[in-house]
């Protein structure tokens, strides 16, 4: 089925359903090699990881799955706060989102453009992860 | 004895007061009385004995006859003699009678002279006049006519008879007169005037219609007046004026005329007419009944002395700059406010006026009353607003909805397709269990919503008014378990007697919602105190609600902090759903409410209810 587990040093889970980030988990276990899965409720406790570990020099996640609608930050302010970061990797960030709202895509396109981060734009409900989820290579073949 | 005859007579002659001379065949004069040789210029010694031929050189006859044929006529002649010419002319009438002797034998004329230069000059007077009078009865038309009462006989002059298109020739009677006059209202009326004038004396001038003998129908005018003799009248006079074309003409401007009135009357706009001074010199039956007053006194005013200082003065530019640039002002939107306040909006128009000679002399106004469409527009731009909003809430809702039953439909979806690969029983067990939760969520969110779509469905709720005071004292009661397990103090400020007008259910609901949020969101490091006041607020009231809480940055989420399932602190009690339902329901009655917070020290909300509805 999955040609290559691919390994990932971490990952961020950044969703207050915890429905959706037992789905994620569930889902990275056949694609992905990572010991360093970080789940989040908010926008604010994943920022507030982040900033913790580029203190202290620990892994900055490859890969974020990023959840839009959170209570105290959401996931567009939370993408606003890492663009303003100084971060030497760029980062796979996966939104996800039940949001037919065309006011949603129309924000991920311009986020994209202004982002230097990878920016994914996933609808709910998510069956798998793509390699394009985890691999920024694939994307440019 | 003959000589003494002849003296006696010769005195008797010479002193006759007629200017009196004896010819003889011969026409030698034989004697005269002195007055004869006076128009002649002669003493009775040089005179007799000349012949009178010579006498009457420089005299003109009117008749063509000479001297020589009157003179020596057994038969009695008359001849008009004339001397001089123009002013100086005088004229003889000279009688020639035979003079006989005592044997009956013809032996000369006796010459009696008479000056008619006064009868002369009134005849040719009178002459003159009734050629006047026949040539302005001609040229005016007017003809005259006479009736005779004792004698029956109507006389009708050339005039009269040519507009009846009679010939010269006819001659009238009363009846026939009559006949020619319309049937009907003109015959009657000429009957009953002529009888009235016959038996009363009343003299009569009216305009009629006669019907001419070549069947032509004519306007006249006539007028007849009796003339009395001892009390009684014997004669009527009259003229008799064809007036025709004048009838026609007036007939005509009157009929055009009241065209215009009717059309000016009638139309259901303001019409008015303006001098160069912008006073008004017409209007119409519409200006006067939104004005109040009648014609007459609205003739000669200026706006104003009808309308108040700043609408007068812009009605009054306006009609100045149109009556010096000549050029219309085509409908254009006015507001006009009476002396009394009274305001009016019109669509009005101004043209100028141009006399014959091309001058502008005033201006001509017509305003039609647009307040009814203007407020009809206004109704209609509010609803388009109040449904602009409508429209705007229920797409916000439609998304709200969407996402919130997608999220769930989304697990739903994941989950079953994990149930369906997975083989292991404890990892089955565990989907299931995660698909109840969701199905759990999937209710509480369906119930959520009804809340909303309740509020926004439920318009209709009626408002009452409710003693607020009472009111947040009776959910301090019911919350009483609640306050005093957060030591909550709450300093309620409301005016006793202050009556607000709300659907009770939603005030509950607000005042209840605060209060938990303020519970909350309280700070742990100070006892929480909420502050509630109120007043009045133009024709509503501002519901004050402070609390010294955690307070929000409303920099970053005032947007968000009436939204749905917004949650702005790491509380477990958070659903994101008291605000939003508060909001919906403070709108439902048309108020609103507002946010001013500064972190860690508290919030203030203020509700403002709207109370139009009483």
């Amino acid at each position: 089925m999955c040609i290559l587990m691919k390994k990932i040093s971490s990952i961020f889970i950044v969703d207050d359903d915890p429905i959706t980030v037992f789905g994620i988990r569930k889902m990275l276990k056949p694609v992905a090699l990572c010991d360093d899965v970080q789940i989040f409720q908010n926008g604010k406790e994943a920022l507030d990881a982040l900033l913790k570990r580029m203190d202290s020099g620990g892994d900055i996640p490859e890969v974020i799955f990023l959840d839009i609608n959170m209570p105290i930050m959401d996931g567009w302010d939370f993408l606003e706060e890492i663009m303003d970061l100084e971060l030497k990797e760029k980062i796979i960030i996966n939104m996800i989102t039940s949001s037919i709202d065309p006011l949603d895509h129309q924000k991920w396109n311009e986020a994209k453009a202004k982002c230097l981060h990878i920016l994914n734009f996933k609808n709910k409900p998510i069956f798998k992860i793509e390699p394009t989820d985890l691999d920024c290579i694939h994307l440019a073949s | 004895m003959k000589a003494v005859e002849r003296i006696a007579q010769h005195y008797l002659l010479k002193q006759l007061p007629t200017a009196t001379a004896l010819v003889g065949v011969d026409g030698i004069l034989v004697d005269a009385s002195d007055s004869w040789l006076h128009t002649f210029g002669l003493c009775s010694k040089d005179a007799i004995g000349i012949l009178v031929y010579d006498l009457f050189m420089g005299y003109n006859t009117d008749c063509g006859k000479s001297l020589r044929e009157c003179l020596g006529k057994s038969t009695a002649q008359t001849c008009r003699f004339k001397k001089g010419d123009g002013s100086s002319e005088v004229w003889y009438e000279n009688t020639f009678t035979p003079w006989y002797d005592e044997r009956e034998n013809l032996i000369g004329s006796i010459i009696q002279a008479q000056n008619i230069t006064e009868e002369i000059k009134k005849e040719k007077e009178l002459n003159r006049m009734i050629n006047l009078l026949s040539t302005k009865s001609e040229v005016a038309k007017v003809g005259c006519w006479e009736y005779n009462i004792n004698t029956e006989q109507l006389f009708w002059c050339d005039e009269t008879k040519k507009i009846h298109k009679v010939p010269a020739s006819y001659t009238p009677n009363v009846n026939e007169a009559i006949s020619f006059y319309k049937q009907g209202y003109s015959r009657n009326k000429i009957s009953m005037l002529f009888h009235k004038a016959m038996e009363k004396g009343i003299p009569f001038n009216e305009k009629l219609v006669i019907i001419t003998d070549n069947g032509e129908e004519r306007w006249v005018r006539v007028s007849g007046k009796p003339i009395e003799q001892n009390g009684e009248v014997v004669k009527l006079f009259g003229t008799f004026q064809d007036i025709h074309e004048q009838v026609l003409s007036e007939l005509q401007t009157k009929q055009s005329q009241q065209l215009l009135t009717t059309l000016i009357d009638n139309i259901p706009m303001n019409v008015f007419i303006k001098d160069t001074d912008s006073r008004k010199i017409l209007v119409n039956k519409a200006e006067c009944d939104y004005l109040g007053k009648s014609h007459e006194e609205l003739i000669g005013t200026t706006d104003f002395d009808t309308f108040d200082k700043e609408s007068a003065k812009i009605s009054v530019h306006e009609d100045l700059e149109v009556m010096r640039t000549q050029k219309p002002m085509i409908g254009k939107e006015t507001l006009c406010v009476k002396k009394n306040g009274e305001t009016t909006h019109f669509l009005t128009s101004k043209i100028p006026l141009f006399d014959l000679d091309g001058k502008v002399n005033g201006l001509i106004g017509i305003s039609m009353d647009i307040t009814g469409l203007k407020k009809k527009e206004d109704q209609m731009r509010n609803l388009i607003n109040v449904t602009s909003l409508q429209n705007k809430k229920l797409i916000n809702f439609a998304h709200i909805v969407s996402h919130n039953l997608r999220s769930h439909s989304a697990n739903f979806s994941m989950l079953l397709k994990f149930l369906a690969n997975e083989e292991d029983e404890t990892e089955k067990e565990r989907i299931v269990g995660m698909l109840s939760n969701a199905s759990n969520n999937l209710m509480e969110t369906l119930e959520d919503l009804n809340q909303i779509v309740d509020i926004n469905t439920n318009v209709n709720l009626e408002k009452k008014p409710i003693n607020l005071h009472q009111n947040i004292t009776k959910i301090q009661k019911n919350l009483s378990a609640f306050l005093e397990k957060h030591k909550l103090e709450v300093e309620n400020n409301v005016p006793e007697n202050l009556e607000i007008q709300s659907i009770p259910a939603y005030l509950d609901s607000i005042i209840l919602n605060l209060m938990t949020n303020a519970v909350k969101y309280r700070s742990l490091d100070r006892k929480l105190t909420i502050v509630l006041s109120a007043k009045k607020h133009g024709r509503g009231t501002i519901f004050s609600f402070s609390d010294n809480g955690l307070g929000i940055d409303l920099e970053k989420y005032g947007n968000k902090l009436f939204g749905m399932y917004k949650t702005f602190h790491n509380n477990k009690e958070a659903r994101g759903l008291g605000l939003y339902i508060i909001k919906n329901q403070i709108e439902a009655m048309g108020g609103s409410i507002t946010v001013s917070s500064e972190v860690d020290k508290g919030t203030t909300f203020n509700v403002y209810f709207n109370e139009e509805d009483k």
